[in-house]
């Protein structure tokens, strides 16, 4: 007897407005989708549970859709429900890490021998840097890659711009000094 | 190297994989289809139940029937009432800023582990109820088979009611460190 407020608004839509609200979908997994992946990489040790993740965002943005009355941008409502599910994948993670009792590496994105550019790797290093950030620095410095600013990621994550300009730069030097350390 | 050219490398480096779905639509679509199949199984399993007590109650009237349809529905209306007092207020929007669904999601873990006693006191007395009524009005339960059957039963959900105690439990604990861990960093 779990009533879900969100499943009733999808379902109490017209004909018409599911088929305002798919275009809708589609548009923004067209557009933000490529920023979701990335931000569901950040929190996430394997690419099995990544895609996961992203599933978890998709639906949680289908469902939050109906509801969304523009009184923020589109980027704003996506990357928010974005860290959100983040934040309750990483709390169930961490008990399916407990339960098994072993440690999952961080997958290696490092690119093959064919396609070794100079670029890939400075990117699979940055990936890996961002994903050891503790929890709080990791949120600023994702959505700040991701190209927010400051007034963004305050909106986002409920906290003053700030407290998000203190985060950063503790943020940026942890991230500096992860990836001098990865060499 | 100059901070922001730092960022904006960064930036490029962050932002240089793309994306290809496959399949992300469909599964939305599929999950969209089980969603609305969720919502409307919960009403049509009651109207199930309650209907059926009733219908029985009056194809073979007698009072035996008729105590097993009203405490049939006092069962349906004590969860029902439970479930939406418990759910009033904690639903809990994905849109809202990390803060608050972090809260949020911590209240709803709490809700969910308070459902806990509540349905292991329910169940019970719907165990009591069906064998003090099966004992007096059905004469073919009066075998080891039905007790066997009501332990097999409250073995198994009382098994799942401890396993999913565990498991808020344990979700909670996560949700209160995060929490602690973000409060910490705001105050910074």
């Amino acid at each position: 007897m779990a009533t879900d407020a969100a499943a009733a608004n999808i379902v109490n839509l017209s004909a018409s407005d599911r088929g305002e609200l798919d275009r809708l979908f589609d548009r923004i997994l067209t557009v933000h989708g490529a920023a979701l992946r990335r931000l569901a990489a950040a929190y996430t040790r394997t690419e099995s549970d990544r895609d996961d993740l992203l599933q978890e965002i998709a639906i949680a943005i289908w469902k939050a859709l109906p509801g969304f009355r523009g009184d923020c941008s589109e980027r704003t409502f996506v990357f928010r429900i974005a860290q959100n599910r983040s934040i309750a994948f990483l709390a169930r993670a961490h008990l399916r890490r407990r339960a098994s009792a072993e440690q999952i590496d961080v997958q290696d994105p490092s690119p093959s021998v064919e396609t070794g550019m100079v670029q890939e790797q400075r990117a699979a290093g940055l990936k890996k840097a961002v994903q050891r950030l503790p929890l709080p620095y990791r949120q600023v410095v994702v959505l700040l890659l991701e190209g927010l600013d400051y007034s963004e990621i305050a909106e986002v994550l409920g906290i003053s711009a700030a407290n998000v300009g203190a985060r950063l730069t503790r943020a940026r030097q942890m991230l500096r000094a992860e990836m001098e350390k990865a060499g | 190297m100059n901070l922001d050219t730092e960022l904006e490398v960064w930036r490029q480096d962050w932002q240089s994989e793309s994306a290809v779905f496959t399949g992300l639509r469909q599964k939305v679509k599929r999950q969209s289809r089980w969603m609305r199949i969720v919502l409307v199984a919960d009403i049509l399993i009651t109207i199930a139940i309650g209907g059926s007590v009733i219908w029985s109650a009056f194809r073979s009237p007698g009072a035996d029937r008729f105590v097993l349809a009203g405490a049939t529905w006092i069962f349906l209306v004590t969860a029902w009432s439970f479930a939406i007092r418990n759910n009033r207020g904690h639903w809990s929007p994905s849109a809202s800023d990390t803060l608050s669904f972090l809260d949020i999601s911590i209240r709803r873990c709490q809700r969910r582990l308070a459902a806990v006693p509540f349905a292991a006191a329910l169940f019970l007395s719907e165990v009591v109820f069906c064998l003090i009524w099966n004992y007096h009005h059905s004469p073919e339960w009066h075998s080891s088979l039905a007790w066997l059957l009501f332990g097999s039963v409250a073995f198994l959900f009382f098994g799942f009611l401890f396993w999913y105690r565990d498991k808020k439990r344990a979700e909670l604990g996560c949700l209160l460190n995060i929490s602690r861990d973000l409060g910490e960093t705001t105050q910074d």
